[in-house]
């Protein structure tokens, strides 16, 4: 016993090699293989974990495989028959090599190589007496393979003295396999890990210096996740560096990726790494803007969103705004230019935060969600026919005298009509993103609630800046014609677009809602235009014509409420559903699945987010995609068309638009067939613009 | 305005790093159209994909000495999934791609005994020794399958069942991904599971210097 202790202690100081005792199963021979159980310890202790494991000898040209195959092959399996208590844990599985045959990509070993497993004992195993030896019985599987595969199997019996636990002479072959096996969380230092939607994984290592990185590459856990024989190339980067995989038909973005890296130093050193990447945004930055830029990127979109087809209706109101201006002293109209510039700011604001608060409360939405709504698309309808009827001269708002919207007869008046004509302008312009939009509001979104006001107001303040630089302007209202009657016909004549706005809108209603919606939204527009003309009536009559006119109004104003609620209530399901059959456009339903379907086999494919109440996505697919030309320039170059309608809620597109650094329609995307790198293309479509991007791809590779 | 905007959308594109290269195969896809070729069968006819328009036509990569191969024809389940295309009209193609000197490999005379004794039922046998046809699919192991619908689009890929093991008594416990597929299509049905994990023997591709 001492000397044995003695021995202990030598081995402890490392000075001489204790003659350990040899605890190995029986041998499964082939000409393939030998195989066999070990273990860590020469004897085991009740309610100690104990380390055993399959031990392969392969013959030359052999190997077997790891946990994940590959494209071919099969990992090893193990069947215990332990003593009642005891359980096995799952296979500590070392570093693999990766063997290419032909576009077979393989996950294995040659060589010999050990496959532990830690056993977890009771602190009493019932069926033994103290002291009586252990048996362990495993029936294990295991595929080799050279340029034939041959599945073997076996019965291995190992049996453990009772005993305190020193290492047998096969512990040397656990260190071995324990220096070759990927590091996890809790061995290694911090590090974390992301896979952007396109399947680049990214890995921040603190501390580490990139330029060492010589070589690295990935291997799943589970099959179909990556295309295994795919190159994945390499970028380094401070601090951290990047794979471009290639995603498989398994590969979900939400889901994140779990695998293994291994990376090749400078100095030929080999590490290996367990991780499990989250789902990254895209690798284009978008949210990383710089506030200067943001706020500039955000004022430049407030501007330009002026131009967008999207606010036709929009235009009418401004020239009304910029017509009342005759006649008026600089002051007053720099007073109308500031009403309205708070209405557009007050607006941006309400948006932003109503936005800030629905996500933050986990719903998913984007830009122009309120679109989404039928109720919001009847509701604005309403508004448009209300103040086409207004400038139409049915009836008066602003005092109750002949003060129509914009006019501006009264300081007052005119006043809160400069203030709701900004509201309005803002409410119905935001369904489509201008250029530059779509980094500003994502930015801003993405960063603290200050920044995101600030870079909304920003963009309130883009867009009513040019209609307060008119005011401005000296003498702007002098060049106008005198006030008279040009003004009354004009603004009867800008009624107009005010009723083809919501015609449009009654549309998008029946997109949503179907033939009810349709039914209910244009219900409403009777009982609005009546509640309208019976308040004419009271404005323009004395008397009891003045009561019945007020009651009259009142009541359809109420019947027209009863109406929105109905419509809240109406299902959408009775809204067509998204079919899967081939549309007239030759376009598919957009699917995250099937996009990655088509890029794991490398098909171009071009993606168009859309929605009905987008004037903007209309103009692009009538001026643009539905050209012949284009059409032609699809087929040839075997690309396929994916459309997202975001005319309804979807929370797949505002994923989508998300992952790519947007927050609302239109937005078109391009994806090369032999190149990773999507290309986003113009707000603005034109067709000479789209064939020159196609032209591209067909020609493959990037320039 | 117009060159402002184009170069900020160029922005994008250049921030990702250079990546993937051209792939060393064709990946064939689920829904498009299935690569068109023309091969030889063991009785040195040529057959060509084409010729099958309107017929469902099954691809069977096999090699007879592969024990995942063996699980399927020494238990007759692939012998009846043949029988269950032919039954329904579709074409079955067994594919043979070992080259010569490898496992599997087999020339015509070779090929249509192992039919008669293994009392299979193939429409034919494609010898593809050089592998061509091999790498227009991306045939990774020995049983794979792929299935050509009707119109020529291909339908399903993958193993021929959902437990990847060479013990024949596995298949009866398995989900039978290409028996339901093919009673789908024979049903006029969407196929369930169109794409899985095929396992078996790695394809004997010659290693390309």
């Amino acid at each position: 016993m001492t000397a044995r202790l003695l021995a202990l202690l030598l081995l402890l100081a490392g000075l001489a090699p204790l003659p350990a005792r040899a605890l190995e199963s029986n041998v499964a021979t082939s000409p393939r293989a030998q195989v066999s159980l070990v273990s860590e310890s020469d004897a085991f202790q009740p309610g100690q974990p104990l380390r055993i494991g399959l031990r392969l000898r392969m013959a030359p040209g052999w190997y077997t495989y790891w946990r994940n195959p590959g494209d071919a092959g099969a990992p090893a399996e193990f069947d215990f028959q332990l003593p009642e208590g005891a359980t096995a844990g799952p296979i500590a599985w070392p570093t693999p090599t990766r063997h290419a045959t032909g576009p077979v990509m393989s996950y294995g070993y040659e060589g010999e190589i050990l496959l532990p497993v830690t056993l977890t004992l009771p602190a009493t195993l019932p069926p033994l007496s103290l002291g009586e030896p252990l048996t362990l019985q495993l029936h294990a599987t295991w595929l080799v393979c050279e340029r034939i595969c041959v599945p073997e199997e076996a019965d291995f019996t190992l049996t453990l003295p009772s005993g305190t636990p020193t290492p047998s002479a096969e512990a040397p072959l656990f260190a071995t396999a324990d220096a070759n096996t990927p590091h996890t969380a809790a061995t290694n230092t911090p590090w974390q890990a992301e896979i952007s939607p396109e399947g680049l994984l990214s890995l921040r290592l603190p501390g580490l210096d990139a330029t060492q990185v010589r070589e690295a590459w990935f291997a799943p856990y589970a099959w179909g996740q990556i295309e295994h024989s795919a190159p994945q190339t390499l970028t380094t980067a401070e601090g951290g560096f990047s794979l471009a995989l290639r995603p498989g038909t398994e590969f979900r973005h939400q889901a994140g990726l779990a695998g293994i890296v291994v990376v090749t130093d400078h100095t030929g050193r080999t590490t290996a790494m367990e991780l499990a990447a989250t789902p990254g945004p895209t690798a284009i930055p978008a949210a990383t803007l710089p506030l200067w830029q943001l706020v500039a990127f955000a004022l430049a979109a407030g501007m330009i969103l002026n131009l967008m087809p999207c606010v036709f209706p929009v235009l009418a109101m401004k020239a009304i705004g910029l017509a009342a201006l005759a006649g008026k002293s600089r002051g007053a109209a720099l007073a109308q230019a500031g009403a309205y510039a708070a209405g557009v700011l007050a607006t941006f604001l309400a948006l932003a935060g109503t936005l800030v608060a629905m996500r933050a409360a986990g719903s998913v939405v984007g830009w122009g969600f309120q679109f989404q709504s039928p109720v919001f698309v009847a509701a604005t309808a309403w508004l448009l026919l209300a103040i086409g009827l207004n400038m139409s001269g049915l009836y008066a708002i602003g005092g109750g005298r002949v003060a129509t919207l914009g006019a501006g007869t009264t300081q007052r008046g005119g006043l809160l009509g400069s203030f709701l004509t900004g509201l309005l302008a803002v409410l119905v312009a935001t369904p489509c993103t201008a250029p530059f939009m779509g980094a500003a509001i994502a930015g801003a979104l993405a960063a603290p609630l200050a920044v995101t006001l600030l870079g909304f107001l920003a963009m309130g303040a883009g867009f009513a800046l040019p209609y307060v630089l008119f005011a401005a302007i000296p003498g702007f209202a002098r060049m106008l014609p005198r006030p008279g009657a040009w003004m009354d016909i004009l603004r009867q004549a800008l009624a107009f677009p005010m009723y083809a706005a919501a015609v449009w809108l009654l549309w998008v209603v029946s997109l949503q809602a179907g033939p009810t919606g349709v039914l209910t939204t244009a219900s409403g527009m009777l009982l609005v235009a009546f509640a309208l003309w019976a308040v004419g009536l009271s404005q323009s009559r004395g008397g009891s014509w003045r009561r019945l006119g007020t009651a009259s109004a009142l009541l359809a104003g109420l019947g027209a409420i009863a109406v929105l609620t109905t419509l809240a209530t109406t299902p959408t399901a009775t809204a067509a559903a998204p079919s899967n059959q081939p549309q007239p456009d030759a376009s598919e339903p957009f699917t995250p699945r099937r996009l990655a379907e088509l890029r794991a086999a490398g098909t171009p494919v071009f993606i168009n987010m859309t929605a009905a109440w987008c004037v903007t996505c209309i103009v692009n697919e009538q001026v643009a995609l539905a050209q012949p030309a284009i059409r032609q320039a699809f087929a040839a170059g075997n690309i396929t068309y994916l459309k997202g309608d975001w005319t309804r809620r979807d929370p797949a597109i505002t994923e989508y638009l998300r992952a790519l650094g947007r927050d609302g329609v239109p937005l078109y995307v391009l994806y090369p067939g032999k190149a990773a790198a999507p290309v986003i293309l113009p707000q603005i479509l034109t067709e000479a613009r789209l064939l020159q991007e196609l032209a591209r791809t067909q020609q493959g590779d990037q320039p | 305005m117009t060159l402002r905007r184009r170069h900020l959308l160029a922005l994008p594109a250049m921030a990702l790093p250079a990546t993937l290269a051209t792939p060393a195969h064709a990946n064939p896809t689920i829904g498009a159209l299935a690569p068109g070729f023309t091969g030889t069968d063991s009785n040195g006819a040529a057959i060509a994909l084409a010729q099958f328009a309107g017929k469902p036509v099954i691809l069977e990569w096999t090699n007879d000495g592969c024990p995942y191969v063996r699980k399927w024809y020494s238990s007759g389940a692939m012998q009846d999934l043949q029988r269950q295309a032919a039954a329904m009209g579709a074409i079955w193609l067994s594919v043979i791609s070992s080259p010569p000197g490898e496992q599997g490999f087999a020339e015509g005379p070779h090929a249509n005994e192992l039919t008669r004794t293994r009392n299979a039922a193939p429409a034919h046998v494609l010898l593809d020794p050089d592998q061509k046809l091999a790498r227009l699919y991306g045939a990774m192991v020995t049983p794979h399958i792929f299935i050509v619908d009707a119109t020529g689009k291909l339908a399903y890929m993958g193993g021929a069942d959902s437990i990847p093991s060479a013990r024949a008594e596995d298949i009866p416990r398995a989900t039978p991904y290409v028996r339901d597929a093919l009673t789908a299509l024979a049903a006029g049905q969407p196929i369930a599971t169109q794409v899985t994990r095929p396992y078996g023997c790695v394809v004997k591709y010659r290693t390309q210097a």
